[in-house]
């Protein structure tokens, strides 16, 4: 639904990676982009993919959602640019290559057509001359070179984009007014490319780059490329947008039959139970009910019995987060692989998906689940075996028990620190730490708020922390995890504090291969090895989205794509549309008490095994 | 008596900067400032998985543009320079900018002052039209059955947190009775209301809400009020009224009441802070802009601008509450003459 | 102390607190509650209380943990003794029995049955009389749990503020002067500083224990005793017994410790019911932030948090409020007994 709620619902608390300076594994940064474009480009484009979007959609009516907390601001960078709104907005501000959710191949946005440069390096795009900013301006090469100029300056007060535009891209070159080249730091496989260096353009027309930008453009409506538009704001109300009327986009083949709500309106809504009792009054469209709680004890009753309002439970297959428990390997004991390898069959993930979470949630079997081929499917997560616990324990010397029943060797008992920054995850972990007591582990539980945990946890500090980092990407990332180059430091993702030299050489093999095939058996091989340090014990994964929707609200046949990660992300996919006249129907259905079919949807198309 | 109020007033200085000082200290100390909150948020995703490209959580920071981001929420001066600076912002009425909003605190906090003194004042006034009288009964049929029906009415009130008391109304008398709106404090399309309309928007919106604040607020002002006049019931005075052959409930009214309402009198002056303060959750469920939220939210958000400035504005008011309930208390009770002896 | 217990006045304000019948009722039953509470492993527990096992009799409520093995179990860690009752039962030729306590739950256990998912509702046949909560943890046992720990907590908080405030308070009042006007400034600047804000900020840096909690509600709550006293000994320093103690050459901390401290100490007594009270309600306020003693301590605040969570399942508010209604009540009725007890000149208004 945005991202906050996401970030309140979803099982886990994603942290995304802290990307660690490419530069320290950069090759010669010396390359430059060629000054006339290459003569023997090989210019690409996809229109052979089927469409997604359904041809039946009708456009019209006004989509009603929440959020649960009023933006701060309206920037895209700078600060407080992070928070649950920015979904709403990034998702207006289109890059120049997307990604086609159910192929996964490249499609066309900003750009028609896409060229790879010889060197492995650079990349060459032709902008779609169609495509226009909201105030009717064509969107040019000068917009990509200003976004350059913008991303690096520091007035915008966003370091993180400052280096990301410095190290990862090098440069960016423009050719004419619809060509243009970007090069980045390392080699990469192609797709990878795409992916990574498919930026936005900034508006330099709207922008004035000095001390001040971050005050001054924090209610600004920018220009945008995407479909809707801010139309109205009343602070601490609500938000709402208007699709623009002649979209450039409108008839491009993968924009078509989406976007079809002509306004949107985002209401503030700041508790999730008040929340549910504007949608059961029909004055929201959608609610998320990913939540166990919400699944099967809230969402009951008449509206759902009669057919008013339908419930949906859709799989989808993306790059689930890395959700788990991380061993801090520099802390003893869990210095001793026997330790860890205890604890993991120590953790009884089954009882409590089978208990506190309903049944509902999958075991997360390995640290790189959802990223098709990468993911390797023959490694699975040490099941809780008491016996096999106490056996490794026994071998470690933890072979006496203190009057309490917990394991002790050499005075010390066997207690483990665990961090995390979520109080709903208390059920959980106590369920845990209480089975954990039977193999003699005792499991301290320190709660405290994300940035302090978060903080601790890249201190190395911690024992063993309870947290998730957000997937994403095309392939798995092995390097800022796992690379002994940033074991025992600070500020690194790992966490873990892996130093593998058979992990390292691989991991490097890995970051220098650009075929696929290659890349693919050396990720298989890195997850047996991540396996076998057992520094992190995967635990739950949520491989769909669920949802309830009043009845006028209508889905495509195929309800979604292989990455919806939400069915109704009005500005995201797009694909939904409102009938007006079933909505006529089912008000007065629910005014008569009438019984219409009941709406009960279930799809595992995209199911993964 | 006036030398007393105004050497009162004066002290307000040094208590003011103690204050201040106090909590500018804590805001620097402590970790998780609007830097840490900043390095996290980057690093926070808020999806699940799915194909982001995450630009804006890069690589760590360098010592440079650490510097700068300090400079920029002004962590770059010293502690004392830091506080000086800021005081002297104050003194010129600037409490400065805030670092989530943007916005000058001082705008921030004025746009939600209607909002919150309006529930204060409602509470306020509501609470002691109830609780005086209510307390005045108990003290008089104290022991009675009503006595201890009413406390256990009233301390239900107390115990039942706001949040539950308020989830219920909503879910009762706005989601299936529907007969009041679900929250916010005015409706949608407010500015273009008659008068009229405007007015019985407002409390058509504010019925819920007042219950969940009066429902906690009960207890306290009544006991007080009952405890003082039973001391006051029990009193030589009261010996002597009826002694004169008054009646008891008129010598209850004639003499006890007065001096029973000194208590509540005392405690008015920190009733004067507590109209701007608020209870957060209250405001959370029925989506109330007030000041109670924002400052919670200040707090949790580390927007260190906004938390100073609430605390100047609320510990001025408490400051001159107390002085406030002093006047109130000489003027209830004639015995008492401040700054005649040494207080 | 004991003078203070023995003397005459004491014992004619002891009758008159017995004389008030809701006031002494009310006492009955929180001590008796207190009691139950200090002895909860024996009321709530998932260790029988006696265990006759081969010829042996065991008890385990206190004490170590019981390996599964010394019952013939196929397992090291601490013996589930329900099921070993259950089993006892199957095979009633080997005279084996054992006695569980009267609700057989820790309030660390989550009991999770089969079919259901937790929250799970009161029953009797399941013997979660209460229900439980989201983890499957018994409601009541950690409602008797929640409320050792409340109290132990105010009635530390209790000590340590009248410890303080009446070593202030005294000096203040009787000393007066500078003394006095510097420590109301301190007085009046502590009472400013936004308490929630220092307790979100500590909880948010370290998971506050039990020790940590009470210093800091301690560093916040010492004011109010304060205050009280520095009035108190303020009244009491210009009696005429003290001036005449004075004017007879008595030294300040004679004074002090003769005459002061026990005429206006005997009046706190009809605080301490009411500061208990204020003790158990912030801090189950606390928890019920997040902000209090960290997970899985039973605690009241967090039980009533999970309810406010789960209002679908009613039974945890309802519990909570329940339990903290009637110890409102009763401590109130307490309170209103002292009073009447301590009331010199009780008039015939109201008996």
């Amino acid at each position: 639904m945005n991202k906050f709620l996401s970030l309140l619902i979803k099982p886990i608390l994603l942290i995304a990676l802290v990307l660690l300076s490419a530069a320290a594994f950069a090759v010669e940064h010396s390359a430059q982009l060629p000054d006339t474009l290459p003569e023997n480009l090989n210019w690409q484009t996809n229109n052979k993919d089927p469409i997604f979007a359904d041809p039946n959609a009708l456009r019209g009516g006004r989509f009603r959602s929440f959020i649960t907390s009023f933006p701060l601001t309206l920037r895209l960078v700078g600060p407080d640019s992070n928070g649950s709104f920015a979904g709403y907005m990034r998702a207006n501000n289109l890059s120049l290559v997307g990604i086609h959710p159910n192929t996964l191949n490249p499609i066309p946005e900003l750009a028609s057509h896409w060229a790879f440069g010889s060197d492995g390096r650079s990349i060459y795009y032709r902008l779609d001359p169609d495509a226009r900013w909201s105030d009717g301006r064509p969107v040019t090469a000068d917009d990509y070179l200003f976004a350059m100029e913008f991303m690096r300056s520091k007035y915008i007060l966003a370091p993180w984009y400052n280096n990301y535009y410095q190290e990862i891209i090098a440069d960016l070159v423009k050719y004419d007014e619809h060509t243009i080249g970007i090069l980045g730091a390392v080699a990469k496989p192609q797709d990878e490319m795409l992916f990574e260096y498919s930026i936005s353009p900034v508006p330099a027309h709207a922008h004035k780059l000095d001390e001040n930008w971050v005050r001054e453009s924090n209610w600004k409506i920018a220009p945008n490329t995407g479909p809707y538009q801010i139309s109205e704001i009343r602070k601490g109300k609500y938000i709402e947008f208007a699709r623009k009327k002649d979209w450039w986009g409108n008839n491009k083949q993968y924009f078509k039959y989406r976007y079809n709500p002509d306004f949107v309106r985002i209401k503030l809504i700041r508790d999730l139970n008040i929340a549910y009792q504007y949608f059961r009054k029909g004055e929201l469209d959608t609610f998320p009910l990913i939540q166990p709680r919400l699944w099967h004890k809230k969402a009951q009753g008449r509206i759902y019995d009669h057919g008013y309002v339908g419930k949906i439970k859709f799989y989808n297959d993306v790059p689930q987060p890395i959700s788990g428990l991380f061993l801090n390997e520099d802390s003893p004991p869990l210095n001793d692989r026997r330790v860890r390898y205890a604890l993991a069959h120590s953790l009884n993930i089954e009882r409590v998906i089978n208990t506190v979470l309903h049944g509902d949630y999958e075991r997360l079997q390995t640290a790189h689940d959802g990223y098709g081929d990468y993911s390797n499917p023959n490694i699975h997560a040490r099941p809780f075996n008491i016996d096999l616990a106490n056996k490794l324990l026994d071998e470690a010397g933890w072979d006496t028990r203190n009057a309490e029943g917990i394991r002790t060797k050499d005075g010390q008992t066997l207690e483990i620190r665990i961090t995390y920054y979520s109080a709903a995850h208390n059920d959980r972990l106590v369920i845990l730490a209480q089975e954990a007591q039977k193999t003699g582990f005792k499991l301290d539980l320190q709660l405290l708020d994300p940035s302090a945990a978060f903080k601790q946890i890249l201190e190395n500090k911690h024992q063993a922390a309870w947290m998730a980092w957000s997937g994403g990407g095309l392939s798995p990332r092995y390097w800022e995890f796992y690379h002994s180059e940033n074991a025992h430091k600070p500020q690194t993702n790992n966490i873990t504090n892996t130093d593998n030299p058979e992990m390292d050489s691989k991991i490097e093999a890995y970051r220098k291969a650009t075929s696929k095939t290659e890349r693919v058996a050396l990720a298989h091989e890195l997850e047996q090895l991540v396996y076998e340090q057992g520094s992190f014990i995967p635990t739950f994964k949520v491989p769909y989205t669920r949802e309830a929707f009043w009845r006028w609200i209508k889905l495509p046949a195929e309800y979604g794509t292989r990455t919806s990660d939400s069915l109704f992300s009005v500005m995201g996919e797009g694909l939904f549309w409102i009938d007006e006249t079933d909505k006529q129907l089912t008000l007065e259905a629910r005014e008569h008490n009438e019984l219409l079919a009941p709406i009960n949807l279930e799809d595992s198309r995209w199911r993964t095994p | 008596m006036v030398g007393y109020f105004l050497r009162r007033l004066l002290l307000v200085i040094p208590t003011f900067i103690g204050i201040s000082l106090l909590v500018f200290t804590i805001t620097r100390v402590v970790p998780g400032g609007p830097i840490e909150r900043l390095m996290t948020q980057a690093q926070l995703g808020g999806e699940t998985g799915g194909l982001t490209r995450s630009q804006s959580s890069g690589s760590t920071l360098s010592d440079e543009q650490m510097e700068e981001l300090k400079h920029y929420y002004g962590f770059d001066k010293p502690l004392l320079a830091g506080y000086a600076e800021w005081l002297g912002k104050v003194i010129q009425f600037d409490l400065g900018t805030s670092t989530r909003y943007q916005d000058p605190v001082w705008d921030i906090i004025k746009e939600r002052f209607p909002v919150s003194i309006f529930y204060g004042l409602s509470t306020m006034i509501l609470t002691y039209l109830v609780c005086i009288p209510l307390g005045i009964f108990k003290g008089m049929y104290h022991g009675s059955r009503f006595d201890s029906l009413s406390s256990a009415v009233v301390f239900l009130g107390y115990a039942l947190p706001s949040y539950v008391i308020g989830i219920a109304l909503i879910s009762a008398f706005a989601g299936y009775f529907d007969w009041f709106p679900l929250g916010g404090f005015v409706s949608d399309d407010f500015a273009e209301f008659g008068f009229w309309q405007k007015t019985t928007d407002i409390f058509h919106h504010a019925v819920l809400p007042l219950i969940a604040y009066l429902a906690g607020s009960f207890a306290v002002t009544t006991l007080m009020m009952k405890n003082a006049l039973m001391d006051n019931m029990s009193a030589d005075y009261m010996r002597t009224a009826t002694a004169k052959g008054l009646m008891r409930g008129e010598a209850i009214r004639g003499h006890a009441l007065r001096n029973s309402l000194i208590p509540i009198a005392t405690s008015f002056g920190n009733n004067i802070s507590l109209l701007i303060s608020g209870s957060f959750l209250i405001e959370t469920i029925f989506n109330i802009d007030g000041i109670g939220l924002l400052g919670y939210e200040a707090v949790i958000e580390r927007d260190y601008p906004i938390v100073m400035g609430i605390l100047v504005i609320s510990s001025i008011l408490y400051l001159v509450g107390n002085i406030l309930s002093d006047i109130c208390v000489a003027l209830v009770d004639p015995r008492i003459r401040f700054g005649e002896s040494r207080t | 102390m004991i003078s203070l217990l023995s003397n005459p006045v004491s014992q004619k304000r002891w009758r008159r607190f017995r004389q008030s019948r809701r006031g002494f009722a009310s006492a009955c039953i929180l001590l008796l509650l207190t009691l139950l509470s200090i002895g909860a492993e024996l009321l709530a527990s998932n260790r029988a209380l006696i265990v006759y096992y081969q010829g042996h009799l065991h008890f385990p409520t206190y004490g170590s943990v019981i390996s599964g093995r010394e019952f013939g179990l196929d397992y090291d860690y601490e013996t589930n003794y329900r099921d070993l009752q259950t089993s006892f039962a199957a095979a009633p030729e080997d005279n084996n029995w054992l006695i569980m306590p009267l609700i057989p739950f820790s309030p660390l256990e989550s009991d999770l049955i089969a079919g259901d998912f937790p929250p799970h509702a009161p029953s009797v046949s399941s013997k979660h009389y209460l229900g439980t909560d989201t983890s499957g943890r018994d409601v009541l046992a950690r409602l008797i749990y929640g409320f050792r720990t409340a109290l132990l907590f105010s009635v530390c908080l209790l000590i340590f503020n009248y410890i303080v405030g009446v070593a202030i308070g005294c000096l203040m009042g009787y000393w007066g002067g500078r003394f006095d006007l510097f420590f109301q400034r301190v007085i009046e600047i502590w009472s400013n500083i936004p308490f929630l804000y220092v307790i979100m900020i500590v909880a948010s840096v370290i998971t506050p224990g039990f020790w940590t909690l009470l210093l800091i509600m301690a560093f916040f709550g010492w004011t109010g005793m304060t205050w009280y006293m520095r009035t108190a000994a303020y009244k009491e320093a210009s009696r005429d017994y003290v001036m005449a103690a004075r004017a007879l050459g008595a030294s300040g901390s004679r004074i002090m410790f003769r005459h002061i401290l026990p005429n206006s100490v005997s009046t706190l007594v009809t605080f301490v019911p009411f500061s208990v009270a204020s003790g158990i309600t912030s801090l189950t306020a606390l928890d019920y932030l997040g902000f209090g003693l960290p997970s899985p301590t039973p605690s009241w605040g967090e039980l009533l948090k999970q309810g406010t969570e789960n209002m679908e399942s009613i039974w945890m508010v309802g519990a909570v409020v329940t339990a903290m209604t009637v110890i409102l009540m009763l401590v109130a009725f307490i309170g209103e007994a002292i009073r009447d007890a301590y009331d010199p000149k009780q008039f015939s208004y109201y008996e």
